[in-house]
């Protein structure tokens, strides 16, 4: 350690402190004002009671976050503009993309697969379920991959970090308003107007945004660890369209598997409800409701916990 | 947890005490082999080593205080300035930073590449906690500042990396914040946008900001900062006036290339002194003389090069000397009539270069190196001290001179 010795170099003559003014710190050193390291070299390892430990404290947590929601606002705003700004249809995706799944659905289920739809018209029955699981898979599909895809951001500003996923889940969430609209256009179009029960629709909403959020910020957290999640997600949502009832109907299990159903997948029961209440004028299936509502604020909790807990290591492996 | 870590700061106050950090070494590679691998090692007990980046680092600054880091690559600078702006935690230690934290870390300063300047501008003044009004009220002082007014409402990936740079540095020192870190920026721009990048840091420093400043270029170092840090290996060698810790990490940095400069060269320097007027001190203003012996295996026509540095390898003062050198010891003394440098430790720096007859002795590569360039003696010298330079002001190099003036 050559570097070292240059410190206990002898100094010029009278060379003092000079017009500095005194340094802030304890002086231990040789001269005023200057601290130098001593001979000794610091432990090769730090003492166990200097760790440091991040205090976190769910309620202390949320209120930070409620403090950033400027900066989750404006970073939502981005990633519509962002992700429009480039395409040539532009905005128009958001419409597109639903309308596609619904065709192809149709095609393929109604002529292949003959689903019962109970005198709704098919491509209702499956575009009703799809904007749930399009709203879930868009904040996952993007807000999984938010923290790896805006390391340069997180590597020079400090911010709660999960007003990335947060705020990916909130452009979905425009999205979602918008392929709402085209929603009333195919009422429009097959005659057939939305049943009075359609007031079910924000607690099916809630239910929805806390799983979503959940999922989004467990991913999201985890991919920057393990990069292989990457891969795999994308391939996951395919999978999941088809183990969500959005092409068959959720009363093709038994009332037991609804339950259980349920709380392996709490999107099932959402989706089920949204064509009850908007499409045939049922009230949604209250205990399989129930199961998903409490699977889902599980989800949310443990994400939330679990996001906060990696957060702290983030920078280190980004 | 030091007891002090639950005390009020005020805002733009820094503490940071006894800072540990640490990774892991390999943490990149991430192939599937080398993961069965790690976890084959891991299962028979081998744990990979932690390496340490910094080791027991604390300082204090006050709010408006300015601070210059150095230390050579990888000594842990850029670490340290993550974990102040809260990117990254510490494994060990304390640390407070008071206040908004504007930090230019990564010259790539294009926020976001799809979003114009503009956009960006305004994104990252939310995320250093602004309002929108607050990013309005500043943005045409930003905009002028980057020479963006054409540019502004452009992408950002279509941006040179001057203007990205530009961008950057007016947004992270006009948004006012508390505490402001600039990385390794200057290095980057050209002459005029470095002065007035200094001219904004004094602004900055003077309108109550805290400044930690992170560069190689010393000159710019101690034209900014009051206090330095020097840091080598995460461990801390030296904190205060930033004379005096810019002084020893230069003469560390020097001892460094001694240490690798080889005893092979064809000619040697067997001794050298250096003596002021009458055999004393060296003293500014007045005589130097250095006295060398070198020594030469075979008989050479060469040029000496005697400098006087303080930056490692840059001299001040460069003098030249054509000479016949025979086989075997030859003294080669130098008088410099009136020393014009301040108050200070120089350092001395030697080079010989051979002329072309040399090259029979079937040394082509290198024939014309004699004696490589590198330091050779400590020049401590004494007497006034430099006039201090404004704040902003780079002085390449301390030169002393006697002046008379006249006023009207």
């Amino acid at each position: 350690m050559t570097a070292l010795e240059g410190a206990r170099r002898p100094q010029p003559p009278g060379a003092g402190p000079g017009t500095a003014e005194p340094a802030p710190v304890a002086d231990t050193g040789t001269e005023a004002g200057l601290v130098v390291r001593g001979p000794a070299n610091p432990p090769p390892e730090p003492p166990r009671h200097l760790r440091y430990r991040r205090h976190l404290h769910l309620w202390s947590a949320l209120r930070e976050l409620w403090g950033a929601r400027h900066i989750t606002r404006t970073l939502a705003e981005r990633w519509i503009l962002v992700r429009y700004k480039q395409a040539f249809l532009g905005i128009a995706w958001v419409v597109i993309t639903p309308l596609l799944y619904m065709v192809a659905f149709s095609l393929l289920f109604q002529r292949v697969a003959k689903v019962d739809t109970g005198g709704v018209p098919y491509n209702l029955f499956v575009y009703v379920a799809l904007l749930p699981w399009m709203l879930f898979s868009s904040s996952v599909g993007s807000g999984g991959t938010s923290l790896l895809t805006n390391i340069p951001l997180l590597n020079k500003v400090y911010c709660p970090r999960e007003v990335f996923p947060i705020s990916f889940v909130a452009s979905a969430g425009v999205d979602f308003a918008i392929s709402t609209g085209v929603l009333g256009l195919l009422f429009l179009i097959y005659r057939f107007p939305p049943a009075a029960t359609a007031y079910w629709v924000p607690v099916l909403l809630g239910v929805l945004v806390m799983f979503t959020l959940g999922v989004t910020l467990i991913i999201s957290a985890l991919v920057v660890y393990v990069r292989d999640l990457r891969q795999m997600v994308p391939m996951l949502l395919q999978i999941g369209i088809f183990a969500t009832p959005v092409a068959w109907k959720f009363s093709q299990l038994s009332e037991q598997g609804q339950v259980w159903y349920s709380l392996l997948n709490p999107l099932a029961p959402v989706i089920d409800g949204m064509r009850r209440c908007v499409l045939y004028g049922q009230a949604p299936r209250l205990v399989p409701l129930a199961v998903g509502a409490a699977a889902a604020a599980v989800w949310l909790l443990v994400g939330y916990v679990i996001f906060k807990r990696l957060e702290t290591g983030i920078a280190d492996v980004a | 947890m030091s007891r002090s870590g639950t005390a009020t700061v005020p805002v733009g106050a820094i503490r940071a005490e006894h800072i540990w950090k640490r990774f892991r070494p390999d943490r990149q590679r991430r192939r599937v082999a080398d993961k069965l691998h790690q976890a084959r090692r891991y299962l028979q007990g081998h744990r990979r080593p932690w390496s340490w980046a910094l080791r027991d680092v604390g300082f204090a600054l006050e709010p408006g205080e300015s601070l210059g880091l150095v230390g050579t690559n990888g000594s842990g600078k850029s670490t340290l300035l993550k974990i102040l702006t809260r990117v990254m935690y510490p494994h060990s230690g304390q640390v407070r930073v008071a206040g908004r934290v504007g930090a230019l870390i990564e010259v790539a300063a294009g926020i976001h590449p799809e979003l114009t300047g503009r956009e960006n501008t305004y994104l990252y003044g939310t995320l250093l906690g602004l309002t929108r009004a607050d990013v309005t009220r500043r943005f045409d002082d930003i905009v002028g500042f980057a020479e963006l007014e054409r540019a502004i409402d452009r992408q950002v990936k279509y941006y040179s990396s001057g203007m990205k740079m530009r961008l950057g540095f007016a947004v992270a020192a006009y948004l006012e914040p508390d505490v402001l870190l600039v990385d390794e920026v200057l290095s980057v721009g050209d002459a005029s946008f470095q002065q007035r990048c200094l001219d904004r840091m004094r602004e900055v420093l003077a309108g109550g900001t805290t400044l930690i400043y992170v560069s190689h270029d010393l000159p710019t170092v101690e034209a900014t900062c009051r206090q330095g840090l020097w840091l080598h290996q995460g461990v801390l060698q030296a904190h205060g006036p930033v004379r005096e810790v810019l002084d020893r990490y230069r003469r560390a940095v020097e001892e460094r290339i001694e240490h690798t400069a080889g005893a092979d060269d064809p000619v040697r320097l067997t001794s050298i002194t250096c003596t002021g007027p009458d055999g004393a001190y060296v003293q500014s203003n007045e005589p130097l003389t250095v006295t060398m012996q070198l020594c030469s295996d075979t008989p050479a026509a060469a040029v000496l090069h005697l400098g006087i540095c303080e930056t490692p390898g840059h001299p001040i003062l460069l003098l030249r000397r054509d000479l016949r050198l025979p086989a075997g010891s030859f003294p080669v003394t130098c008088v410099v009539e009136h020393l014009p440098l301040p108050r200070g430790s120089y350092s001395l720096w030697l080079s010989v270069s051979g002329h072309r007859e040399f090259e029979g002795a079937g040394r082509k590569a290198r024939a014309l190196d004699l004696l490589r360039w590198g330091p050779v003696a400590n020049l401590v010298v004494a007497g006034p001290e430099l006039e201090p330079a404004p704040v902003g002001v780079v002085r390449a190099a301390p030169v002393l001179a006697r002046t008379h003036w006249d006023h009207g």
